[in-house]
């Protein structure tokens, strides 16, 4: 008997992790172990063992295959996938879910369609954007290399143009890449990265914003402007008095002296005594004035 | 820096507390209508969910435009308003 382990004495979850490493479309949620089991016979024994095809395997292989091809090329429909599923296929193509959820589900789901049709349209171009992108971390030979393969083989599927350019797996590759450079759309996943505030600088990212070392409400920072202006503002009502004592005493020029003799004698008791004298004092005042006109 | 609303500055000012949805920046009396009905009544359940898509503020953009029927400028509000809250106080 040969190496191949037994699928059936697999785990139903260690057959559904080995399904999605060899990119093997997955069956619909919750079926049972032996649906696993039969997918894992086909596909992956299949490949590691091209002897072992016996003639009452085949056919039926063909009719399953016909009946996968009538279904989406890639995974299928993302509402029929389990939470585990749609997170391994998200994890597939480089974005690291949070926990799915009652609310989160058709988010990720919707994600993971707009992947699916992005590598489905943008194939030929993904192979080119991944030539470039493997330049930014590989020799240029390399890069030659790989974009000679690509461009011969974008014909084929882009699953397989994966698993042949085995020199890089793209997900590390592109995730670094958004880091170094988020304002770039990486167009081969259909992901827009929005560049957004880096957190206070860490990790070395540039401080775009400068925020105060403390967190410091926004009460606190008007209130210090505030302070900041007082000295100045000192400076202004020190003006605003010595202007007006200019003026005071350009209108004691002007007029006669014994209403500025009265106003002087009015202000010497407004300094001593309270301030309610003042407006008797000035309503004397201003009938003075008056009269004297 | 103070391209910010007063609600957004009067929300990331102190911990939010059993604020209601509306004091979030973005979200007024229709929206915070329509988050309610859903379950969504006060602010630190909205945190919630933006802390269970890991604080991704795109994705929570397209949730609450789907929940509510934001526009992407309140909803891009909401998203930096609650960023700035977790930064200062979670």
């Amino acid at each position: 008997m040969p190496f191949v382990e037994d699928p059936a004495q697999l785990s139903k979850t260690r057959l559904k992790s080995d399904l999605v490493a060899h990119n093997v479309e997955l069956p619909p949620a919750a079926s049972k172990k032996e649906v696993y089991v039969e997918l894992h016979l086909k596909h992956i024994d299949h490949k590691n063992t091209a002897d072992f095809s016996s003639d009452d395997e085949d056919p039926v292989q063909d009719v399953e295959k016909k009946q996968k091809e009538s279904q989406d090329s890639e995974v299928p429909d993302p509402r029929r996938l389990t939470d585990d599923d749609l997170k391994a296929a998200l994890l597939q193509h480089g974005v690291k879910a949070g926990p799915i959820v009652a609310s989160t589900r058709a988010l990720y789901e919707k994600k993971l369609r707009k992947l699916l049709q992005c590598d489905g349209h943008d194939g030929l171009n993904g192979a080119e954007h991944k030539a470039v992108l493997y330049s930014d971390s590989v020799d240029e030979e390399e890069k030659e290399a790989d974009s000679e393969q690509e461009q011969q083989e974008t014909a084929e599927e882009p699953e397989q143009i994966q698993q042949q350019s085995t020199e890089l797996p793209p997900e590390p590759v592109k995730g670094i890449l958004k880091d170094f450079i988020p304002d770039t759309k990486t167009t081969p996943t259909g992901i827009y990265a929005t560049s957004r505030r880096p957190i206070k600088g860490a990790a070395q990212r540039p401080i775009q914003y400068a925020y105060p070392d403390t967190p410091v409400s926004p009460m606190t920072l008007e209130r210090r402007e505030v302070e900041r202006h007082l000295v100045p503002i000192q400076i202004q009502i020190l003006v605003f008095i010595a202007l007006a004592f200019i003026l005071y005493f350009i209108y004691v020029n002007v007029e006669d002296s014994s209403s500025v003799l009265a106003l002087l004698d009015s202000f010497n008791q407004w300094s001593d005594s309270e301030e309610g004298v003042l407006p008797q004092v000035m309503t004397q005042d201003t009938q003075s004035v008056s009269g004297q006109d | 820096m103070s391209t910010t609303s007063q609600k957004h500055r009067d929300f990331v000012a102190e911990p939010m507390g059993d604020k209601p949805v509306t004091a979030l920046s973005g979200i007024g009396e229709a929206l915070g209508q329509k988050l309610e009905d859903q379950g969504f009544d006060k602010a630190s359940v909205v945190l919630g969910q933006f802390l269970l898509l890991k604080k991704d503020s795109e994705m929570f953009t397209d949730w609450l435009k789907d929940a509510s029927g934001a526009n992407s400028r309140q909803a891009g509000s909401c998203a930096q308003c609650l960023k700035e809250w977790c930064d200062a106080f979670l």
